[in-house]
């Protein structure tokens, strides 16, 4: 026992609980949070053989080929997996060969923004080597072909706000508040390994074996490794 | 585990996950919500709970899951190690302790939490974390070591 202990021990000890928060919590535990789970079926996704072109609201799936549909039954199943905060990645890929040189490069740099993050439209435009873009940033982002799968709800306003969303600000909120009740790096306890939530290894844990964290540098450093089939270490 | 009996946990443990939590966020509305997201992840899982465990176990993994999350979202600081007066202060004041805790590690700097806030012993931390004793001895270790330094000590 050391003065680092004692100091510690002083710093650690002297938080109390706001009176009542027990049962405050507890009272609000039926409720639960709002679910998302119920929009999945409520996308139109069409596909091509590189991937999903579109995605709007409507129902069922437009696609030529066989190759186009497999595209787009990933989209479909992986959609419902992220709506019911089992996913925090999309493994599907997205077909963006119509879309203009600049608007290209937002929706790429948006992709980069990290489950539950946000960053503003000057931040992005920063990012792209064109500081001055904020507004045609925010165009680009509102006429994203595949919303949700390119992540164009993490972007918002320097002050904060939301700013335009194509489902609606509320969509929006909805969408940001179940990323940031989803973890995105899950381990699991009696394998120590470490995924991106929504890998198939990820979703066989049973709940008991369940840790989260934050990098996987932290989940390295208590002997974790990362897994390779989702490569959390290789993502963005 | 019925409703009831989770009840009856949950008021039990609310205030001491709350002072860890209050600790690894450093604020109050966000240490709220951590432990009411906790509690609520929880309740929806009551029903894989395995007796084996002690439910404190439970909880205090559930609320790491929760917190060490909402640390992934935040940066980490940028200003530079505080040097000076530090070195002469003849306590450490709970301001640079603070200070210097955002330095740690966030693996290391949740086991120093839950290890002072509630005594937890390093076979609990273990458990909670889904690692070994030794890593939890020498995370605890580690985290000490830089906060040593930065405080001068």
């Amino acid at each position: 026992m050391d003065r680092m202990d004692t100091a510690l021990r002083e710093f650690f000890a002297d938080t109390a609980a706001p009176r009542g928060l027990a049962r405050r919590l507890v009272g609000r535990l039926a409720g639960g949070p709002p679910t998302l789970a119920a929009l999945a079926g409520r996308f139109r996704i069409e596909a091509t053989d590189r991937g999903v072109l579109r995605l709007y609201p409507g129902r069922g799936v437009a696609a030529a080929s066989a190759r186009a549909q497999r595209h787009a039954a990933q989209a479909q199943e992986e959609l419902g997996e992220y709506l019911a905060g089992r996913r925090a990645f999309f493994f599907v890929a997205v077909d963006l060969a119509g879309v203009a040189p600049f608007q290209a490069r937002v929706l790429a740099e948006a992709r980069r923004i990290p489950f539950g993050e946000t960053e503003s439209y000057a931040e992005l435009a920063r990012r792209i080597g064109r500081p001055r873009a904020a507004r045609a940033v925010g165009n680009a982002l509102g006429a994203n072909p595949v919303p949700i799968i390119v992540p164009c709800h993490r972007v918002i306003r320097g002050d904060g706000s939301w700013g335009h969303y194509a489902f609606g600000g509320r969509m929006k909120t909805q969408l940001l508040a179940l990323e940031r009740a989803t973890p995105a790096l899950v381990g699991c306890t009696s394998t120590r390994i470490v995924c991106r939530r929504g890998c198939a290894h990820e979703q066989r844990v049973a709940e008991p074996n369940r840790v989260v964290f934050a990098s996987v540098p932290d989940a390295r450093s208590v002997g974790y490794r990362p897994c390779r089939v989702c490569r959390p270490d290789a993502a963005a | 585990m019925d409703e009831a009996t989770f009840t009856r946990h949950a008021e039990a443990y609310a205030g001491r996950l709350y002072a860890v939590a209050y600790r690894l966020l450093g604020n109050r509305a966000d240490a709220e919500d951590a432990v009411q997201r906790a509690l609520l992840k929880a309740f929806a899982a009551r029903a894989s709970y395995a007796p084996r465990w002690a439910v404190s176990t439970w909880l205090y993994r559930v609320l790491s899951n929760v917190c060490i999350d909402e640390l992934r979202r935040r940066r980490p600081p940028p200003e530079p190690l505080p040097t000076g007066d530090a070195r002469r202060a003849p306590r450490v004041e709970p301001v640079d302790l603070a200070r210097a805790l955002d330095r740690v590690p966030r693996e290391a700097r949740l086991l120093l939490a839950l290890h002072y806030v509630n005594g937890l012993s390093y076979r609990e931390l273990a458990k909670i974390r889904g690692i070994s004793v030794n890593t939890v001895k020498s995370q605890l270790a580690r985290g000490k070591a830089i906060l040593r330094k930065a405080l001068g000590d």
